[in-house]
């Protein structure tokens, strides 16, 4: 045995020596944290590019590339120079960074979410723009993301994964190598329970980043005169989980919605900053909303294809409730429908976190039409049913008697009576459709129908 | 046997594992589901548009795993041509291209995009019940015909796929230690252009550099659509 233990002791010690790097982080989180009175400066100037770096730099170009290429960037000109726009007057004036070329695009998501690249592309998702209020809660986005790209997050935080990756590696290495006996054993226990502390670290350490960015983003909205409370309603926006899709996990990159809405109110009530004139101009819902119609309508069909009903309730009815034409009276009529026999709302229970996470269970295993069908098999689901394809007929009538009605509402009506086993009044609002709309994109689909119907009803 | 015996057997049992699954799994079909109108030879798949491949690999390393993205692409590429070889040589179905996507033109790019969009969608339903394939009971909807494609298309075929490369340390490690091989998985669907349900799903896996391993990844293909009748002559 005695032969043995120096090499025992030195296996022993570079366990621990391992775990205590591990470790170390966790120690100082509360020390590293970025403290409410202090954020650091805009820009990281001690920030020396590496190879690992320039690699990381030429995956971000390529990945604009693909987003472009792959049709997922929206092609709306108007959106994306008032994106630009609003990042552009945050950064701050003269500002040159190394192997940075600001771009700021709109992606065709509707899950709400933006990010940055460390190329200095911005990508902010249709999801996000048409859940938001006003333009100064995009620049509260904008200049989050501006800060991860000036702060060199992204390198820094890929260096430390790095590092943290290899560690656990070799500590890997070290556990299927680790000799018998209670050494052995201790080496075994360390080596196993050491990537979870590593695997902590990494996300406490983006949690870190996530919240420098919080709080360098209110200090760029006050400088570019956009009012920086705005930053906390993004978050109470973000916070409103329409889907059921906000389930607390163990490990989280982000910190919570709430805990972000505390130290951002905490960090707004230090600073005790004047609401100025242009602040108050760059609130208002109206100019915002006009801006964003388009996008929005854009964003509609997007969420109804994703099986996000309430989503495009909720959406839709805001897009009403400013502008009550023809257009986005059809996409909340489209909306209705698509919601069928669901509920417009998710109730107190089906939002607890267990019912969350049950629910994305079911998502994972259920198609759309099969959710649909359980549904409709409860009462519940038949009176959802019923009012949602009343309230979807009274919204495609009326989207009709608008001024310029919009001839997809006849579609929308003949795909409502097709469901409904009104099989003549299908028809012949499909063939209105096709009367009206000669060059519509979805003529062949309308026409099968047509004659698949029309084959039935002899 | 002792703790300290298994322990140190360990990475023997490990290497012969990765040994066993480099030579013998080397392009492993974990299943091939049709849909029974293929089966009943109700339908038959003579005309096909092969949607562009999303197939991403990344490389391991000791450092943790590492993008690449110029590399997937020219990945993407090559399975989308070998599918169509392997379609037009195995089971003599023609390839047709996607029509109207003409470059520019925003709608068309959306609505492939869109469809897209709608298989990642779907795949992991297919993924959690495969045989359910064979049920019939997975479709995208009759929106595929919002593609426009070519009246004499009978279907569509979507790729998606995911690999790892392994940097020299990582497979050093792998060897010593364990883990994962490099390796290539496929998930193939072909969806019928008119109604938009599922004919065929398989999903061929191989082990090997994805990049390079070019003989691999066609035997693998040619396994993947083993079950798929061939067209007879009209």
């Amino acid at each position: 045995m005695f032969p043995h233990r120096p090499t025992k002791l030195i296996v022993a010690a570079l366990c621990f020596c391992s775990v205590f790097t591990s470790l170390h982080p966790i120690a100082f989180a509360q020390k590293k944290t970025a403290p409410v009175e202090a954020t650091p400066p805009p820009v990281n100037e001690q920030f020396k590019f590496g190879d690992v770096d320039l690699e990381v730099l030429k995956q971000a170009d390529l990945l604009d590339v693909r987003f472009e290429r792959d049709g997922l960037v929206l092609a709306d000109e108007s959106a994306n120079a008032f994106v630009r726009r609003v990042g552009q007057s945050l950064i701050p004036r003269g500002l040159k960074l190394e192997r940075v070329s600001w771009q700021f695009r709109v992606l065709r998501d509707p899950q709400p979410n933006a990010f940055a690249l460390p190329n200095g592309s911005i990508y902010v998702t249709t999801g996000l723009l048409t859940l938001i209020d006003n333009e100064s809660q995009l620049a509260a986005i904008l200049a989050h993301e501006l800060t991860h790209v000036m702060r060199r997050h992204t390198y820094i935080h890929n260096r430390s994964d790095r590092k943290k990756f290899l560690t656990m590696n070799v500590m890997a290495a070290v556990g299927a190598y680790a000799p018998g006996g209670v050494v052995g054993a201790v080496i075994m226990v360390v080596t196993t329970v050491a990537p979870f502390i590593m695997v902590a670290t990494m996300y406490g350490y983006s949690r870190d980043l996530e919240r420098e960015a919080d709080l360098k983003g209110i200090d760029m909205m006050i400088s570019a005169e956009y009012a920086p409370e705005e930053m906390v309603n993004v978050m109470k926006l973000l916070d409103k989980d329409i889907e059921g899709e906000n389930v607390r996990l163990f490990y989280n990159d982000h910190p919570s919605l709430d805990e972000r809405i505390k130290y951002l109110s905490n960090y707004l009530g230090a600073r005790a900053d004047k609401v100025t004139q242009q602040m108050e101009l760059n609130r208002e819902r109206a100019a915002y909303f006009k801006k964003m119609e388009p996008l929005m309508r854009h964003d509609l069909q997007l969420a109804i294809n994703a099986g996000r009903a309430r989503s495009a309730v909720y959406l839709g009815q805001r897009l009403v409730d400013f502008h009550a034409d023809s257009e986005n009276l059809f996409w909340l009529a489209e909306s209705y429908r698509a919601l069928g026999p669901r509920a417009s709302q998710l109730t107190e229970k089906e939002l607890t976190n267990s019912a969350l996470k049950n629910a994305q269970k079911k998502r994972e295993k259920r198609t759309a039409e099969e959710e649909e069908r359980e549904l409709l098999a409860t009462p519940s689901g038949q009176e959802h049913w019923q009012r949602h394809q009343q309230m979807s007929e009274q919204l495609y009538q009326r989207a009709l008697n608008a001024e310029n009605p919009v001839p997809v509402a006849h579609r929308g009506l003949g795909l409502l009576y097709e469901k409904l086993g009104r099989g003549t009044d299908a028809v012949a609002e499909y063939e209105k459709y096709l009367e009206l709309s000669p060059e519509a994109n979805d003529r062949q689909r309308i026409q099968r129908r047509i004659e698949a119907l029309k084959e039935k009803l002899k | 046997m002792s703790g300290r015996a298994i322990a140190l057997k360990l990475p023997t049992i490990m290497f012969a594992l990765v040994v066993l699954l480099t030579v013998s799994g080397s392009h492993v079909v974990r299943g091939q589901f049709l849909h029974p109108k293929i089966t009943s030879k109700e339908t038959t798949i003579r005309r096909v548009v092969v949607l562009p491949a999303k197939v991403n690999v990344v490389r391991d390393s000791m450092k943790g795993p590492e993008g690449m993205a110029a590399e997937s692409d020219e990945l993407s590429a090559r399975v989308a041509a070998m599918v169509t070889e392997v379609l037009s040589k195995q089971k003599f179905v023609t390839t047709l291209p996607a029509t109207g996507s003409a470059e520019g033109d925003a709608q068309q790019k959306y609505n492939v995009a869109d469809f897209q969009t709608k298989f990642d969608d779907l795949l992991p339903k297919i993924m959690k019940k495969r045989s359910d394939v064979k049920k019939g009971r997975f479709s995208m909807g009759d929106e595929v015909l919002n593609l426009n494609l070519d009246k004499g298309t009978d279907a569509v075929v979507f790729i998606r796929g995911a690999g790892k490369k392994l940097s020299g340390g990582k497979t050093a490690f792998t060897v010593l230690v364990g883990g994962t091989p490099a390796y290539l998985k496929l998930q193939i669907g072909i969806v019928d252009a008119r109604n938009g349900e599922v004919l065929l799903y398989t999903d061929p896996v191989f082990t090997g550099d994805p990049t390079t391993a070019v003989d691999r990844l066609r035997k693998a293909l040619e396994k993947g659509f083993k079950k798929l009748p061939e067209v007879k002559a009209l």
